[in-house]
């Protein structure tokens, strides 16, 4: 069964090259562009995973995260965090929010289609 | 053109005297062909030696160039023993030799650790503002989405080979227009950068304001000439309300010469400096007004320089009296004084004109000094002769004063002013030591001084 993948991100380029990468490796892909759509998307929908961007506009991801977490739907929903940041602090408070897995701008495309095929491993057929 | 380097002013000024090698080998105790050594600086001179061939040839040591010298060998030695050089075992006790051999180099060195020293305040400054600052936080984010962009769809060009032309060009698309404002973000952030960098060349407002008043000899004749006009104004003579006159006439009418003093200043870069020379400049303000020079001067000469005396006589506090010393005319019948002041920690917060006095830059200053005494009798005029390693002497004159609240059970905060003149420059002042008192064994710091057995060192001595 296709695995649906959520996308919250706000840069119209990243999404474009992103959607197409995750289609082509058998993904379906879903687009929201601030934390408060990804938020409601994800609880309303409960999608296969969740690639979060950090800096999003409305809540940041880190706060989508958060109440995700705290949320019987979407506790244990498959969370990969993508930031521009790549610092340590970040990197932790990403892990401390629940994120299941961190990815920092820039990427290679073959090392977040890994990440998202192993999450997507992860979860019960 | 006259050369920094001892030896080779010594061979200048002999000959232009029409002096031979011989007699003034002959006149100091030395063989001509050491002298012969010395003058092409194949041979360091220093010390009693030099102070010889001085006389011998009627000229002071600042005209042989030595103050310039031992300040130039005082930074190589500090250099040799920077940590980041501890593997390279550099020959730190023979730094007269390259300096007397080599000058060319040993400036080079001197100027590449400076610049080194810069640049690496700087890029800590830099790296702080990368963690601080949100406009660069901001601009850091958004090249890092544009990077992360671009490369994705050049690897899907690159991996992709079955692509329709349709998306191929999509992707091309998207590559150009984010280059396009990547190298916007970057025009952004280089616009930024070039501005901090400016701003940040001094490496402290202390040091910027220092160079200022450094540049005028202390003295700014425009002040004191609106300033002289001012002083009979001044109707009250309680200190107090006589200094607060004063004070409100420099914010009335002076505000526009001291920015101008300011504006028209190449050393006064940050806005930091800025606000520490109007500060400044107010404050010699307030002292030009309440003691204009030429009463100053002859004030001064009559009670033989006693801070305290003069403090009374022109109801003004001893601090302003100090800064008022170090502004005096440049002339042969007139100490001259250096100043410093120091706060409770130790901390070297003022130091204005007296460039013979090393003060290290890169540790703390000797404990010994009478700077660091004053506070335990606050109030109190206490002196010092003191004897350097390099056989300088010098006459620190101290006394710490409370800027605290008065009252009792308020904490005091006593910082210290402390005067430097030489001994010679003493003399004309009450504070000429006899020749009874004692001379005190002093050092420029732990890490340039040479008194390896003395009680308080609490660093390693790095000079030979």
């Amino acid at each position: 069964m296709t695995k649906r993948v959520l996308l919250a991100e706000d840069e119209p380029n990243i999404v474009e090259s992103l959607t197409f990468i995750l289609e082509r490796s058998g993904f379906d892909v879903s687009v929201t562009t601030t934390g408060r759509e990804a938020l409601e998307e994800a609880q309303s929908t409960t999608p296969d995973i969740l690639i979060l961007d950090v800096m999003l506009p409305e809540m940041d991801g880190y706060e989508v995260l958060r109440r995700l977490r705290a949320d019987n739907r979407t506790t244990a929903l498959p969370v990969l965090m993508l930031t521009a940041k790549g610092q340590r602090e970040d990197r932790e408070t990403a892990i401390a929010c629940g994120a299941d897995m961190f990815i920092t701008k820039p990427f290679v495309n073959s090392e977040l289609i890994a990440a998202v095929q192993e999450l997507a491993a992860g979860e019960p057929a | 053109m006259v050369s920094d380097i001892p030896g080779t002013r010594i061979r200048q000024y002999r000959r232009d005297m029409g002096v031979t090698q011989a007699a003034l080998a002959r006149k100091v105790g030395i063989s001509p062909s050491y002298l012969n050594l010395i003058e092409w600086n194949k041979r360091p001179i220093a010390g009693t030696l030099l102070r010889k061939i001085a006389e011998a040839l009627d000229l002071t040591l600042d005209d042989l160039g030595s103050v310039a010298e031992e300040r130039l060998r005082a930074e190589l030695v500090e250099i040799a023993h920077l940590p980041a050089l501890e593997s390279a075992d550099v020959e730190a006790d023979r730094s007269s030799e390259l300096i007397g051999r080599f000058p060319g180099w040993a400036r080079g060195v001197a100027a590449l650790a400076r610049t080194e020293r810069e640049a690496t305040t700087r890029a800590q400054v830099l790296s702080d503002r990368l963690s601080n600052d949100p406009f660069l936080g901001e601009e850091i984010h958004k090249m890092l989405n544009r990077m992360a962009v671009i490369r994705s769809a050049a690897d899907i060009l690159v991996e992709y080979g079955d692509l329709t032309d349709e998306r191929r060009d999509r992707f091309i698309e998207i590559i150009h227009e984010e280059i396009r404002v990547l190298s916007d973000n970057g025009e952004a952030l280089a616009t930024y950068l070039d501005k901090a960098e400016h701003s940040e060349r001094h490496l402290t407002p202390v040091d910027e304001v220092e160079a200022l008043f450094d540049a005028r000899e202390g003295r700014f004749d425009e002040i004191e000439d609106q300033a002289h006009a001012m002083t009979r104004q001044l109707d009250d003579t309680r200190p107090v309300p006589r200094r607060a006159k004063a004070r409100a006439l420099v914010e009335e009418r002076l505000g526009d010469a001291i920015e101008q003093i300011i504006a028209g200043s190449p050393h006064v870069e940050t806005e930091a400096a800025a606000a520490r020379a109007r500060r400044m400049l107010a404050d010699y303000a307030v002292g030009a007004i309440m003691m204009p020079m030429p009463a100053f001067v002859e004030q001064a000469r009559e009670l033989r320089f006693d801070i305290e005396a003069l403090a009374d006589t022109f109801s003004a506090e001893v601090d302003t009296v100090c800064h008022r010393l170090i502004s005096l005319p440049r002339q042969d019948d007139l100490p001259r004084f250096g100043y410093l002041k120091a706060n409770a920690s130790g901390v070297i917060i003022e130091k204005l004109g007296f460039e013979r006095l090393i003060i290290p830059r890169y540790a703390a200053a000797c404990p010994l000094w009478v700077l660091f005494r004053a506070q335990q009798s606050p109030e109190a005029v206490i002196r010092q002769r003191a004897l350097f390693p390099s056989g300088d002497r010098f006459v620190f004159i101290a006394r710490a004063q409370n800027t605290g609240m008065t009252g009792f059970g308020k904490p005091r905060h006593y910082v210290t002013d402390m005067l430097v003149t030489t001994e010679v420059h003493s003399a004309m002042t009450v504070y000429a030591p006899d020749l009874s008192s004692v001379v005190e064994e002093v050092g420029p710091g732990c890490r340039l001084c040479t008194r390896q057995s003395c009680a308080h060192r609490v660093e390693d001595p790095f000079t030979g």
